[in-house]
């Protein structure tokens, strides 16, 4: 204590202001003294008390609210880490820790754009980050040191010799005037700023240091210069995975190696698992999780086998992917049941992930009602995301269509066509009686069915459900694309001009492969993205300029997610309307779906076989020949709707792998035969079937019976299973009053069920 | 044959439709009538009569052909209010279209009934009125049954008109005199009885091309006719064609027939594709170890850094005075210990010629130590600029050789050197200094610090000027053997 008020005091700063701040240095230290105590004895309450104290008199310090932010957070029992966060954006000064953690925070919200600032800032402020500029230590150094000198030094502590840059404290903007500090011959050492100034300064209250956390990586001070560089080295290569710049993200990762040589390289390696994931090496991914992890921590193996249901869920491979799925929760619980959640472990609990994970499995395994099950746990994190709504509804129309649902029937049953004999001899007549008449599925709505959760908390999946969804799903699209559009208003409208321009390659955009890019987006990202999808590197290695392309290229991608998303999103609702009888509603979305710039070629099918459904049910039959008869060449052919090509993003193996484009591709184009049950979408030729039968209905509408006849014949050609074909192939033959070739037809489906008539009348 | 159904007008209720006019009323209560008995039909799948209705009906039928009257029988009908007469009467519009299926007085039964059933209101306003009126029509039919409707289309409400009713449905048959009735153009009977009907009310399209959805299948033996002559004589040959091959049941069919009728008939249908469900690319969430956060209480907060406390006296001793040999060593050992301690130990540049006139030694490290720091520039500044001294000649000799000092820097500083030895006044000391300036331009050359050729004339004006000076002779020596 002495040495510290004669320092002060002997130490005058040269504009001769020192001396005033005495008497308050004094009564400060003395007030942060006893925070401190109270902090580490655990007393909280008394802790934010004194601080609220120092505050007023010590309204330059950073260090203050940082203390207030995490001392109000262990008071409230850790309930409120968003608060928190907030807290410490506000903190104008930010250290190297909480650049840190404000990363992971960024990534995990999938925030590219936040991700990058952090990344800006640390490379600016701390002069590290460069994307791989030289393997060597010395030069990384070096170049830092050069960074670092051209930001003004701001003191950090309170005994910085220069007290007239203390003003500047204040007037420090964490983005704009980075906190650095004067650099010794160890420049990353020197990274701590002001709030991680003094060796054993930091410290965790007693009770709350855990011994049994994760393998501890390093602790503050001991992260030596190249522990750090490999960890920034590992934040850029998750930032390029987020942003999915994986060409980039490949180089990086291997610089990452490099740094890591000789040291931990598990993250590394997982990180490079992940990357072949992302690029579709699963053999290639799962040797790497292999290599990546000591699997003896409860956590690390359920990540591991979590990463393993998620890779041999892509390679079709359901099953095997639900055993590492439910590993990974069980995994978890056993954690959970050592560790309780505690004050920064709410992190670690993935559990909800993996769960979402499980309902997508459990999704492609056709188990609808589990599906909704596990969406609903996981809709607690991911109830702002559409897809997640898109999921449910998806749930919903298979648990109907599977008749799993109180007063729905299975899809097999209403294909099937029920024919009653009725008496004998020549009185013996047939009764024909088809499964779509039969089923009464606006009738069961009940009220019940409105809400997610029933009265046991499950979700009761309807039809009704399914549309409430979509419409959440809708709203939360709307909104996004509408805070989008304000953030990138030049994109925008190089997207209209381009909408007007090529309407015709539009069609093309739901190639699935990421990197071929349609002509539309290159617009978008500026030019920066070649044919191949890749970004341009640039030649300077400016970082920033490859973080921002990157950005760029992230948010072009996810529009056209959103697109593809918001394409479905209305192909669901038209079909849920038109199930639920509300042909005006569907009509309505349906039109809305052809509308939608770069519509794929099946949702375009699909539109237009929905518009013209309910045009018919609206008694339009003619508008609704139209809608289909854009599809007719030559007055009675129809043409395919759609072609292979855009069957490609259904299906579950994908086409890789950049590096060898004559080779491998081959090979993953055939699917595994688990793989192809998973598409369960028409193909071409039953789509083309399909247009056949719908405008063979149209003209039987419209009394055009010959040539009713004509289509329906050539749909049941293509479609020989369809009973909707089958049925109005009987209608068109008995209309016309060819009633033995109805009968022949009856007879010879493999849709129809023949049941006596019982007796129960005497 | 084309047996379409459309020309029984069903409304088919569509909300808009209901509260237009009160005319539907009745049909609108029949509806609601069957929707309470909804559960009841739910068991029963959609058929349109229950079993006790269909027993009924059949034996009501039965019964009424000699013994009763049409009237009778009719009146019996609905005076059953267990009856949903909408149902029953659509049934029997169905029964009515297959001509073998009811025998000629059942028929006539039938067709009194489905025109009494809304016989309280505009005959426009009877669903079945389309299709009373097409059998009238009907050149088919037999003469007796076209009369039989005619008939029942004219009688109105009025009691007179209703004589022909009180009579058994054979007898009808058998007084009916061909000659006495003629039949009007269906054209004629629209306009009569059809045309006042408000507009067709909203029905489906694809809903209202409804066909028939039964098939006649006859199983028979080849080469016999299923409608042979039989079919003729049956009324008079009743119980004795049933042993007959091929033949059949009649009331076996009819009851059948009755159970499994629905309101459907067939109609065209649409495929309606399902969506592929949505394809899960970068969906599935893979996961990473997080990195381990832990908060951490700022000890620095409103504290000196205690640590640097210690040497931050002893540098503001250092700047008053030379220090004891072991708080020197203090000072050196704690700024090896923590390499950012020097940037806190209470040094500016504005103290450093202090610090360098009483203990240049630590001056020495200390700048060493900052050689890299932005501000080092000012520190120089401040050592060039500061009155010579054989301690600030000395600090910048060993940080020659300690460090790479700006160029600009030394050569500033020689030239200090220079002009301090000219412009002092006192001899002796002049004397001193420019010694000390010799030897520190020897050390400088000799360490090929600086080159000579930047100074060779100022260093050289410099000798010469002070050649008295032994020290200064032999730099001038010096000086010669590098030119």
């Amino acid at each position: 204590m002495d040495s510290r008020d004669s320092s002060s005091s002997s130490a005058p700063n040269r504009d001769g202001t020192a001396g005033d701040d005495d008497g308050v240095l004094s009564v400060t230290s003395a007030l942060a003294k006893d925070a401190a105590l109270h902090f580490q004895s655990g007393k909280f309450v008394e802790c934010v008390d004194i601080l609220n104290q120092l505050k007023p008199k010590k309204e330059d310090d950073p260090k203050v609210p940082h203390n207030i932010a995490i001392a109000e957070f262990f008071r409230d029992g850790c309930s409120d880490p968003k608060k928190l966060l907030e807290v410490l954006n506000n903190v104008k000064t930010t250290a190297l820790h909480i650049c840190l953690l404000m990363l992971d925070v960024a990534l995990a919200c999938h925030d590219a754009s936040k991700s990058a600032d952090v990344l800006n800032y640390l490379e600016k402020a701390f002069g590290i980050g460069n994307v791989s500029q030289g393997d060597n230590g010395n030069m990384v150094a070096q170049q830092s040191m050069n960074l670092v000198g051209k930001f003004s030094s701001v003191p950090s502590s309170t005994s910085v010799s220069d007290a007239s840059t203390s003003d500047l404290v204040a007037s420090v903007n964490a983005f704009e005037n980075p906190l650095s500090r004067t650099l010794s011959e160890e420049p990353l050492d020197e990274m701590f700023s002001a709030l991680d100034i003094g060796g054993q300064n930091l410290s965790r209250p007693a009770g709350l240091a855990s011994s049994n956390d994760l393998p501890r990586t390093t602790v503050d001070r001991s992260i030596s210069g190249v522990d750090l560089k490999l960890k920034l080295q590992l934040y850029k290569v998750r930032f390029l995975l987020l942003t999915r710049n994986l060409k980039l993200a490949k180089r990086e990762v291997k610089h990452a190696m490099n740094i890591a040589r000789g040291r931990d390289s598990s993250m590394a390696l997982l990180l490079k698992a992940q990357l072949e994931y992302a690029r579709g090496n699963h053999r290639k991914a799962i040797k790497l999780l292999m290599a990546s992890s000591n699997r003896t921590d409860a956590a690390i193996s359920s990540m591991f086998n979590n990463n393993l249901g998620c890779i041999y869920y892509q390679l079709g491979k359901y099953h095997t992917s639900a055993v590492f799925f439910s590993k990974a929760l069980s995994n978890f619980s056993s954690l959970q049941k050592e560790r309780p959640l505690k004050l920064l472990t709410f992190s670690q609990d993935k559990s909800l992930f993996i769960i979402y994970n499980c309902g997508l499995q459990y999704l492609a395994c056709g188990k609808p009602i589990l599906a909704a099950r596990c969406f609903q746990k996981a809709s607690l994190i991911f109830y702002k995301r559409p897809i997640l709504w898109l999921r449910f509804a998806e749930c919903c129309l298979m648990a109907v269509r599977k008749g799993l649902v109180k007063g729905s029937q299975a899809s097999s049953e209403r294909s099937e066509i029920r024919v009653s004999v009725i008496g004998k001899g020549r009185w013996r007549k047939l009764l024909i009686e088809d499964g779509i008449s039969r089923n009464g599925l606006v009738g069961s709505v009940e009220k019940d069915d409105w809400v997610l959760g029933g009265g046991d908390g499950q979700p009761k999946l309807s039809l009704p459900l399914a549309r409430q969804c979509l419409y959440n799903a809708l709203h939360l699209l709307n909104s996004c694309e509408w805070s989008n559009s304000k953030s990138v208003l030049l994109s925008n409208s190089s997207f209209e001009e381009n909408k007007l321009s090529d309407g015709a390659s539009s069609n093309n955009s739901n190639n699935k492969n990421l990197p071929s890019i349609d002509a539309k987006s290159s617009t978008l990202s500026g030019g920066l993205v070649n044919l191949n999808g890749d970004l341009k590197e640039p030649k300077g290695g400016a970082n920033q300029e490859i973080i921002q392309n990157s950005i760029s290229y992230y948010e072009d991608i996810c529009r056209r997610e959103n697109q593809m998303i918001k394409q479905a999103l209305l192909a669901n609702l038209a079909y849920v309307e038109l199930e639920l009888e509300n042909p005006l509603k569907a009509l309505s979305a349906a039109r809305s779906l052809l509308e939608l710039p770069g519509c794929s070629r099946i949702y375009i099918f699909l539109g237009h076989v929905y518009v013209a459904e309910a045009l018919c049910l609206l008694n339009k039959p003619n508008e609704a020949a139209d809608h289909l008869s854009i599809y007719l060449s030559g007055g009675n052919n129809v043409e395919l709707p759609f072609g292979q090509q855009d069957c490609e993003q259904w299906r579950v193996e994908k086409l890789v792998d950049c590096e060898e484009p004559n080779g491998g591709a081959a090979a993953a184009k055939n699917p595994s035969p688990e793989a192809l049950q998973d598409f369960v979408f028409l193909n071409p030729e039953e789509a083309r079937g399909t247009l056949y039968a719908n405008l063979a209905t149209v003209f039987a509408i419209q009394g055009e019976l010959e040539r009713a006849h004509h289509f329906v014949m050539q749909a049941l050609s293509l479609v020989p299973n369809s009973s909707e074909a089958t049925m109005t192939a009987i209608y068109v033959d008995l209309v016309l009053g060819k009633s033995q070739e109805a009968l022949s037809k009856l007879k010879h489906s493999n849709h129809v069920r023949f049941l006596p008539s019982s007796l129960q009348l005497n | 044959m084309k047996n379409i159904n459309s020309n029984i007008r069903i409304y088919k209720l569509h909300p808009s439709k209901t509260n237009n006019s009160g005319k539907y009323y009745s049909f609108v209560k029949i509806l609601e009538k069957n929707s309470e008995k909804k559960k009841k039909e739910k068991r029963m799948g959609k058929k349109m009569l229950s079993l006790e209705e269909q027993c009924k009906i059949v034996n009501l039928l039965k019964s009424s052909s000699e013994q009763k009257s049409i009237e009778e029988t009719v009146t019996e009908f609905f005076s059953d209010s267990n009856l949903r007469h909408f149902n029953v009467c659509y049934s029997l519009s169905f029964l009515l279209q297959d001509k073998m299926m009811l025998s000629s007085t059942e028929r006539l039964v039938a067709f009194a009934i489905l025109h009494r059933c809304y016989s309280s209101q505009k005959s426009a306003a009877n669903p079945f009125i389309s299709f009373l009126l097409n059998a009238a029509c009907d050149d088919g039919a037999e003469n007796y049954e076209r009369a039989f409707i005619l008939h029942l289309l004219g009688s109105g409400n009025s009691n007179d008109s209703k004589e022909f009713l009180k009579q058994s449905a054979s007898d009808y048959i058998k007084n009916f005199d061909p000659s006495s009735q003629t039949f009007p153009q269906g054209e004629q009977l629209q306009q009569q009885y059809f045309e006042k009907v408000d507009p067709e009310p909203y029905t489906c399209l694809l809903k209202n091309t409804v066909v028939k959805n039964v098939l006649a299948d006859p199983d028979v033996p080849r080469g016999c006719d299923a409608n042979s002559a039989e079919h003729v004589s049956w009324l008079d040959l009743q119980p004795v064609a049933k042993s007959k091959l091929g033949s059949g049941d009649r009331d076996e069919a009819l009851t059948g027939l009755m159970e499994n009728l629905s309101l459907e008939g067939l109609i065209p249908h649409w495929i309606r594709p399902v969506p592929p469900r949505f394809p899960v690319d970068n969906e599935l969430v893979w996961l990473n170890p997080d990195n381990n956060h832990e908060l951490q209480w700022d000890q620095g907060m409103c504290a000196d850094t205690s640590r640097g406390a210690a040497v931050r006296d002893l540098i503001a001793k250092a700047l008053k005075g030379a220090l004891e040999p072991n708080q020197q060593e203090q000072v050196l050992g704690e700024l090896v210990k923590d390499p950012k301690l020097v940037y806190h130990c209470g040094l500016t540049p504005r103290k450093l010629p202090e610090l360098v006139e009483n203990n240049p030694l630590i001056a020495v490290d200390v700048l060493t130590k900052l050689i890299n720091s932005p501000e080092i520039a000012e520190y120089f500044t401040v050592l060039v600029n500061m009155d010579m001294s054989l301690h600030s000649m000395e600090v910048v000799n060993r940080l020659t050789t300690a460090v790479e000092l700006p160029k600009e820097f030394v050569r500033m500083y020689i030239t200090n050197c220079i002009s301090s030895c000219e412009n002092i006044k006192d001899k002796y000391m002049q004397n001193r200094l420019v010694r000390l300036v010799c030897v520190f331009l020897q050390s400088l050359i000799r360490n090929k610090i600086i080159d000579v050729k930047d100074l060779f004339i100022e260093v050289q004006a410099f000798c010469i000027e002070f050649s008295r000076i032994r020290e200064a002779a032999g730099l001038f020596r010096l000086l010669k053997t590098l030119e």
